[in-house]
């Protein structure tokens, strides 16, 4: 770890003249990196698949053995997948949507909830924790039907907010934030409340800081989450111009339920873009949380 | 029993009472598994233009598990839905049973131009009790199809009729060092015992019928022979959904399976090969020669449609004058309402000749009229299904002995059965 | 059990401003909780009840909800006896008590990996996390084909090193729950070390440089410094990958549905199977109480080891 973070500190000063100890920590930048990096190969692996077969006939994505660099390749799918008939992109738009309502509905009410479960006391709060932790136990395949009959009786069938409104109250995010926040010290809450801060300043202005780092990593779980999501809309969306990604590959599938490789590999392609490029737009706010754990 | 006692938790989900929507009583609502740009929409713009007072929105779902699942969900949830497709028996009796499918016996009867789904000997309906609740829209005439110019280098004729013994053996003798005889072998206790095979005339399990045995025992023994395509494979590769791929790679030179199967045989931009292929009937056995193929794609009405006569206009169409706009996507209508030639130009492509000995499959599909099977006992079908499919597996891949693997079967059929009479 | 410590930390320090603060500490953290809790009790326990419901009923969907006949505890009573569901069981344990661990372990170290400054990082963390974003249906196609007996990869780098006699993998009852094993693994070692290295950032670092001066090693710092810091993580990651893992079918469908003859079909895909294969709804409802019970049980165990670790105050 100290080598790590004098290495960090380092890397402004890279050209200038370097230590023994920076020599030292730059040789073992790479002693880790290299291994890695070979490792990272083997998970690129599907995502390297994906695309060949995007560019591939559909006959050759399934030859034996693996024909890695599509011959000839050929961008037809793409074309196909965004401009033809039955084109991604509205189902594209709707999943934005979904996931960004989501995302910060989840991690709003989460974090919230989160906080008061490790961090505040209260009647009942125990109980109610695990009553949260048991229904995450329910297998959430059983709940599709049950959902199905009650969101048509609330008229939410068939609309976005079927798939907006369960996804930004969840049991899952809630229990993350709680193990983040059981981990912080309760000093500063203590010190905070000497000098007259009420608990929602404590939330808000000294702990949720400390929280970036797992917020972000929430962030890109919820998204992931909504952007995947298959079995919800299925059940409670049947119109077209409410399709979210995942269903609108179903339109790729033959009368026999098979999915045409090139095609269905385009679209997910295409599909993945947005979430790595969350991704690597809130990886960078576990690094940058660094600065904040100098602070304490 | 108990119906009314059983909407308790549930009952306080629905108390605001059945949310159906409803749209225009112009409007038809239709859900069927094709895609639209394979027949059905030029079929509903055609049925538009014969009734422009009315219109019909095609729903597709995706004929697997989950799109039936979505399917079933809607019918239930009072989603407006007047005329859907069901394609798997397993749906079927689901469907059927619990009165999703309005009763058109009457309707069928009253016209002379459908009189055909009324034979019971050969039934193009699904019958329950007497009365139709579904009618089969196309013909799936099972065939074997024949790398032809295997064939011929082997010096065999395109058999017009033979057995299921001479089968194997035309399997053994285009054997090579790189390329199988066949994919797999036709459904023999199919060929001998036609529809509801799997139970006896009593409704009991009818795995003991000495066929199964012997079925199961040939096709491990022409596995390890090496005549047929090796199981493991099969299972390795997931190739019973993607069994174009190896035929088209001449990975075996005969194959049992259905028209819709033919596309792929005239596509040389994503299927390319250099052979053409021809159609050789479905074996038959001492014990019978029914066609393993059915009557299949059923449309049905939705009892709770609220436009009964409008909904039976429109299936009408779609079996009669309809027939035309779904040929092209390889359907076979019911009542043969398309002309043979046109239907081959459908199911062989632009350029027959370079690909296809036309005339082989004029003969098998259309001029042998295939003998066609709907099965009516559909007790405990799903599980049944997963049983031999199962069994299957574990016995050609050669870990379980064909006795082994049918005494299972007999014994999951006859529990499974058992549930359902206990139940009923 | 809240009860017993909720107002001790404060009234432990009475203070002048200790008045000024809202009502009872009681209101605060329900009002805290209230927007979470009033949307998971409207989205998820409602239709949880009507599952539960379900398990004491013979209920096939189709048949509508006039079709639900109670049958009491028979669907249990069936459950116990049932052959399947214990060959499911016993399949679930060595799927989930296999994979679920290793992910950990192995999402651990890839993030104190990742957290040292290692050459194009932020994209390595991307690549690592890759597998948990892409489609299932990618992942499944990939290892069909890199799992192929005769010519796939895996095989080719196993023979390779002189190995003979290769698994047939997904064409093998003994073979495809091992695969299926290290599959899980492989895509959710990224989801476990993204949530390891936001734990991470949160880590002690003067505890670190002090643990230096006293001459601590890394491996004595890592037991005494790191790992105990990442104990709610690894808790929490224990209890979600293992309900997820004994949820989460779509590997499972995809790529072996259940086979060859019943070899992987583990419990969720065996729900899977009687509730949407053969609309068994009721059965099926039963089956995910009694898994319910059980896995509740080991979940409550494991919250009770991390109690005794007195990390909750």
């Amino acid at each position: 770890m100290t080598d790590a973070t004098l290495t960090r500190v380092s890397d402004g000063t890279r050209r200038s003249n370097l230590t023994p100890r920076q020599r030292r920590s730059r040789r073992n930048r790479w002693l880790w990196g290299i291994p890695l990096w070979l490792l990272a190969l083997a998970f690129l692996a599907p995502f390297a698949w994906m695309v060949s077969t995007s560019l591939k006939s559909n006959l050759d994505a399934f030859s034996i053995p693996m024909q890695w660099i599509p011959d000839p390749a050929q961008w037809d799918s793409y074309v196909e997948v965004l401009t033809g008939e039955n084109s991604i992109l509205p189902a594209f738009a709707n999943s934005v949507i979904v996931a960004v309502a989501r995302v910060l509905g989840e991690v709003l009410t989460a974090t919230m909830a989160g906080y008061a479960f490790a961090r505040l006391h209260f009647r009942g709060r125990d109980k109610v924790f695990l009553a949260y932790l048991a229904t995450s136990i329910i297998p959430a395949q059983l709940l599709l039907v049950p959902r199905f009959i009650y969101f048509q009786q609330l008229s939410l069938y068939d609309t976005l907010w079927a798939l907006i409104l369960p996804g930004m109250f969840t049991v899952l995010g809630t229990f993350l934030m709680r193990q983040f926040f059981v981990a912080q010290p309760a000093a500063f809450a203590e010190a905070a409340r000497i000098d007259g801060a009420n608990e929602w300043q404590i939330f808000w202005r000294l702990y949720l800081p400390m929280a970036t780092p797992v917020i972000s990593a929430l962030g890109i779980l919820a998204f992931v989450w909504s952007w995947n999501d298959y079995e919800t809309p299925l059940v409670l969306i049947s119109s077209p111009e409410v399709y979210t990604l995942p269903l609108s590959l179903t339109g790729f599938a033959d009368e026999q339920g098979a999915l045409s490789p090139n095609l269905s590999m385009a679209a997910s392609v295409v599909s993945i873009i947005p979430v790595l490029i969350v991704f690597l737009l809130l990886q960078k706010r576990f690094v940058q949380a660094l600065t904040h754990t100098g602070i304490k | 029993m108990g119906g009314a006692l059983g909407l308790g938790a549930l009952g306080a989900l629905t108390a605001c009472g059945q949310g159906t929507s409803t749209s225009p009583a112009t409007t038809l609502n239709v859900w069927g598994g094709v895609p639209p740009e394979s027949g059905p929409g030029a079929l509903v713009e055609a049925f538009e233009a014969a009734h422009p007072e009315y219109s019909v929105v095609y729903t597709r779902f995706i004929n697997d598990d989950r799109g039936n699942l979505k399917l079933d969900t809607a019918l239930q949830g009072g989603v407006d839905i007047d005329v859907y497709f069901t394609y798997s028996m397993e749906s079927m009796a689901l469907r059927a049973g619990s009165g999703l499918a309005l009763d058109v016996t009457d309707r069928v009867e009253s016209d002379p131009e459908l009189e055909p789904f009324l034979d019971t000997e050969a039934p193009k309906a699904y019958w329950q009790d007497g009365r139709v609740s579904a009618l089969a829209t196309t013909r799936e005439p099972n065939m074997v199809v024949a790398n032809l110019d295997r064939l011929e280098a082997a010096g065999l004729d395109l058999p017009t009729e033979w057995t299921v013994e001479e089968f194997v053996d035309t399997a053994r003798a285009l054997t090579t060092a790189t390329t199988y005889g066949s994919y797999q072998l036709p459904d023999v206790p199919r060929v001998g015992l036609g529809p509801n095979y799997w139970f006896t005339s009593d409704g009991t399990s009818n795995f003991t019928d000495p066929r199964f045995l012997e079925h199961y025992t040939r096709g491990r023994d022409l596995i390890s022979d090496g005549v047929l395509f090796p199981w493991t494979e099969v299972l390795a590769r997931q190739l019973e959904a993607y069994q174009q791929n190896a035929f088209i790679a001449e990975e075996f030179a005969l194959w049992v399976t259905a028209p819709f199967s033919l596309r792929y045989l005239y596509d040389p931009t994503n299927y390319p090969h250099e052979f053409r292929a021809a159609a050789a009937p479905i074996p038959t056995s001492d014990t019978g020669s029914w066609n393993t193929g059915v009557f299949g794609n059923f449309v049905m009405i939705n009892p709770r449609s609220t436009k009964h006569d409008l909904a039976w206009e429109f299936v009408r169409f779609w079996i009669t004058e309809g027939s035309q706009f779904m040929a092209p996507g390889g359907k076979i209508p019911t009542l043969q309402n398309v002309d043979t030639d046109q239907m081959l130009d459908s199911l062989l492509g632009p350029d027959a000749d370079d690909w296809f000995d036309t005339d082989s499959f004029r003969r098998v599909l259309f001029d042998d009229d295939p003998e066609l099977f709907v099965d009516t006992n559909l007790t405990a079908f799903p599980e049944i299904t997963l049983a031999v499919e199962q069994q299957r597996d574990v016995c050609w891949i050669g870990e379980r002995s064909p006795q082994d693997a049918v005494a299972s079967m007999d014994a999951q059929a006859t529990a499974a059965i058992d549930r359902y009479g206990r139940d009923s | 059990m809240a009860t017993v410590t909720a107002p001790a930390p404060t009234r432990s320090v009475p203070a002048p401003g200790n008045r000024r603060r809202l009502g009872p500490p009681d209101r605060v953290g329900w009002l805290f909780i209230l927007p979470n809790l009033v949307g998971v009790a409207l989205f998820t326990f409602v239709p949880l009840v009507s599952v539960v419901v379900l398990a004491f009923t013979d209920w096939n969907l189709v048949s509508g909800l006039g079709g639900i006949e109670f049958i009491g505890a028979d669907n249990f009573t069936n459950v116990l006896a049932d052959p399947l569901f214990w060959g499911s069981v016993g399949r679930t344990v060595v799927y989930a008590g296999v994979s679920v661990p290793l992910t950990v372990l192995f999402g651990m170290a890839l993030a104190l990996a990742l957290d040292r400054d290692v050459p194009g990082r932020g994209a390595l963390r991307a690549v690592f996390f890759m597998p948990y974003i892409v489609s299932t249906v990618a992942i499944g196609m990939t290892w069909l084909m890199l799992m192929n007996p005769s010519a796939g990869l895996v095989n080719q780098v196993l023979g390779a090193f002189g190995l003979t006699d290769l698994p047939a993998w997904f064409a093998s009852s003994y073979w495809a729950l091992p695969a299926l094993i290290v599959i899980a693994i492989w895509s959710g070692v990224g989801y476990a070390a993204v949530i390891y290295l936001s734990a991470l950032q949160d880590a002690p670092t003067d505890l670190y440089e002090a643990a230096e001066m006293d001459g601590a090693g890394p491996w004595r710092r890592f037991r005494t410094i790191t790992w105990p810091s990442l104990l709610p993580t690894t808790v929490f990651l224990m209890v979600t990958l293992f309900i997820g893992t004994s949820q989460g079918f779509g590997l499972v469908a995809l790529l072996t549905a259940g086979g060859p003859g019943d070899a992987t079909t583990v419990l969720s895909f065996y729900m899977y199977q009687t509730g949407f294969q053969f609309y068994r709804f009721g059965y099926a409802a039963a089956i995910g109480m009694v898994t319910f019970v059980g896995v509740l049980a080991l979940t409550l165990a494991m919250w009770r080891a991390q109690r005794g670790k007195a990390l909750n105050d």
